[in-house]
């Protein structure tokens, strides 16, 4: 199936500054991209060269079949987006944003008072819809502005940090209408600076650091491909020789070894959950017992200091 | 193509954005009464006989009407100073973002600015037909369908400026001239009979003239007019023509990249 975004060699130049610097990415329709990376990694850039907002300085993308550059209007007309600062003016009422933004997408009058209504109560804002959001928080802003794409429910829907400000139970509301809105048929692009977010929501995650895209791929083979990702904590009944230890190295995506202590070893591996039977058989073996076993994975942050040797966190520094 | 239906949704956009100044609303109505009950009544006293019959027999009816046509300008012009507000809050963005082409965008957004001009000055206008007395409705029906296209024209006029200055100081300054330029170097106020000739050249080729020539006209008013109504009427369609077009234009290609200050 052909992907339902295209993006090819795109680059934006503000003067002398590159945001975006010959980007190449492909988006399956029906799935959720994550697009991580610091501040001021060309996340928001790229979305608005997609929503035609901005125009590319070299290169473009396909949204469906019609090229941003040659047939914006009728690319826009498969795409809604969040965007990360809420866009509204200190007179706007909920209510009116949404009713007029359901009916500049060509809803139906009935069809809009059904979904603004239903998208105003699931982010709790039915009580407020009338009001001016010159009083809302930042977290009631950022409602009323994905409360847009949930109402439109487009064929592509860009949403650029869409929890940001907004407490833990209402992100995980926000994530599951953005899961239902996935089911429901819409491609999500997700920009991201939060690991966790970008982790449990994407099905792919594509890292871009300073306008360029370092890597895409599934969160878990994303992690995978950091040699000895893993770790397995294992805290044995008894000492054991050095001897299993460097046997234990031979076991295949076993990366390497450390005696903590003689009976706790550190094991640095790739694919746990396969490799996990085979080090637990290779104790059953030797007649240890297991006391204890811990396993970590690695995180998106350290897929993303795999490719930088930054966290995001120093690379947001920088 | 143009869709109607979006052009209309964004024009009804600007019109009910307008409506919520209150404050705005309520103090430019103050001073539409007082120009009238005010500066109007005690001016037209210090006129003697001849400048009465120079603008049809009084001077307050040709003042009146001209105050008319100043009101719809200066609400019209508001449009321009919205869009500030949106690039200041990124309302700008989104607009481009939803699936409305440029073409729909400006024009929705002359209409809707002209439009909510009309709506609003509506009932002052109104009352200033009633004080006047209309003669003829043709007339009158031609001089209001020429208004609608005159407010239209304006709101693109001030578009147009907007996205190019990109700056709300310069863009408020420049207003504020313009607005001492074009409503005085116009015959809203001033009777064409005494007129020096280079200020007659100016006024004759001032949308505002052909709006105010247009508007007594069609008001019965027996005024000496700069343009005959068909020459204003055509007047006020290049105007706005011009003005769409050109806020179309420099929409496409100025509202990209922000640089709003």
């Amino acid at each position: 199936m052909a992907p339902i975004i295209r993006i090819v060699n795109l680059t934006k130049k503000f003067g002398n500054f590159t945001a975006v610097d010959h980007l190449n990415l492909e988006v399956e329709e029906g799935e959720i991209l994550g697009i991580l990376g610091p501040n001021g990694a060309g996340k928001t850039t790229t979305l608005l060269m997609l929503t035609t907002v901005i125009k590319p300085t070299e290169g473009t993308a396909f949204v469906g079949p019609y090229d941003v550059t040659r047939e914006p209007d009728k690319a826009r007309t498969l795409i809604g987006m969040a965007f990360q600062e809420p866009k509204l003016l200190w007179v706007d009422a909920p209510w009116d944003i949404l009713n007029w933004h359901a009916k500049v997408c060509g809803l139906s009058a009935e069809e809009r008072k059904k979904r603004v209504r239903w998208a105003l109560e699931e982010l709790q804002l039915w009580n407020e819809r009338f009001k001016s959001v010159h009083a809302f928080s930042g977290g009631m802003r950022k409602r009323v502005e994905i409360a847009k794409i949930l109402i439109q429910r487009p064929k592509i829907a860009i949403v650029d940090e869409p929890t940001a400000q907004i407490d833990i139970v209402g992100k995980h509301r926000i994530w599951n209408m953005l899961r239902e809105l996935r089911d429901e048929g819409s491609t999500i692009l997700l920009a991201t600076n939060e690991l966790y977010e970008a982790d449990v929501l994407s099905d792919r995650v594509a890292i871009m650091h300073r306008g360029k895209l370092l890597v895409c791929d599934e969160p878990k083979k994303l992690k995978d491909s950091i040699p000895g990702g893993d770790v397995v904590e294992i805290a044995l009944e008894k000492a054991v020789p050095s001897e299993a230890v460097e046997k234990l190295k031979g076991i295949q995506r076993v990366v390497n070894v450390l005696a903590i202590k003689e009976d706790y070893l550190k094991i640095y591996l790739n694919n746990a959950e396969e490799v996990l039977p085979k080090i637990m058989e290779f104790f059953m073996k030797m007649h240890v017992q297991v006391k204890s076993i811990r396993v970590s994975e690695p995180s998106l942050d350290d897929v993303f200091a795999h490719y930088t040797g930054l966290t995001i966190e120093e690379a947001q520094r920088k | 193509m143009i869709s109607l239906r979006r052009v209309w949704t964004v024009a009804e956009r600007d019109i009910k954005m307008f409506m919520r100044y209150k404050f705005l609303l309520i103090m430019r109505t103050i001073w539409f009464v007082a120009q009238i009950a005010l500066f109007g009544l005690i001016v037209n006293r210090m006129f003697d006989p001849s400048v009465q019959s120079a603008v049809g027999g009084s001077y307050f009816n040709y003042y009146a009407a001209g105050i008319i046509i100043t009101m719809l300008y200066s609400t019209a012009v508001f449009i321009g100073y919205d869009i500030y507000e949106e690039a200041d809050h990124g309302v700008i963005e989104y607009l481009l973002s939803v699936p409305v082409s440029r073409k729909e965008l400006v024009l929705g957004r002359s209409i809707g600015g002209g439009l909510r001009s009309f709506i609003y000055v509506g009932p002052m206008m109104l009352f200033i037909l009633y004080v006047i007395g209309v003669t003829s409705v043709f007339q009158l029906l031609t001089a209001l369908l020429s208004l609608f296209l005159f407010t239209f024209g304006v709101a693109g006029f001030s578009i147009t400026l907007a996205v190019t200055i990109k700056s709300s100081d310069r863009f408020d300054i420049l207003m504020g001239v313009t607005d001492a330029l074009i409503v005085r170097l116009s015959t809203t106020l001033y009777p064409v009979a005494y007129m020096p000739q280079y200020y007659r050249g100016l006024a004759s080729i001032n949308p505002l003239s052909f709006a105010a020539d247009l508007f007594r006209w069609g008001a019965g008013l027996e005024a000496e007019a700069l343009t005959p109504p068909l020459i204003a009427t055509f007047g006020i369609a290049a105007f706005f023509s011009t003005f769409t077009f050109l806020g179309i234009f420099l929409h496409e290609r100025r509202l990209e990249g922000g640089g709003w200050q």
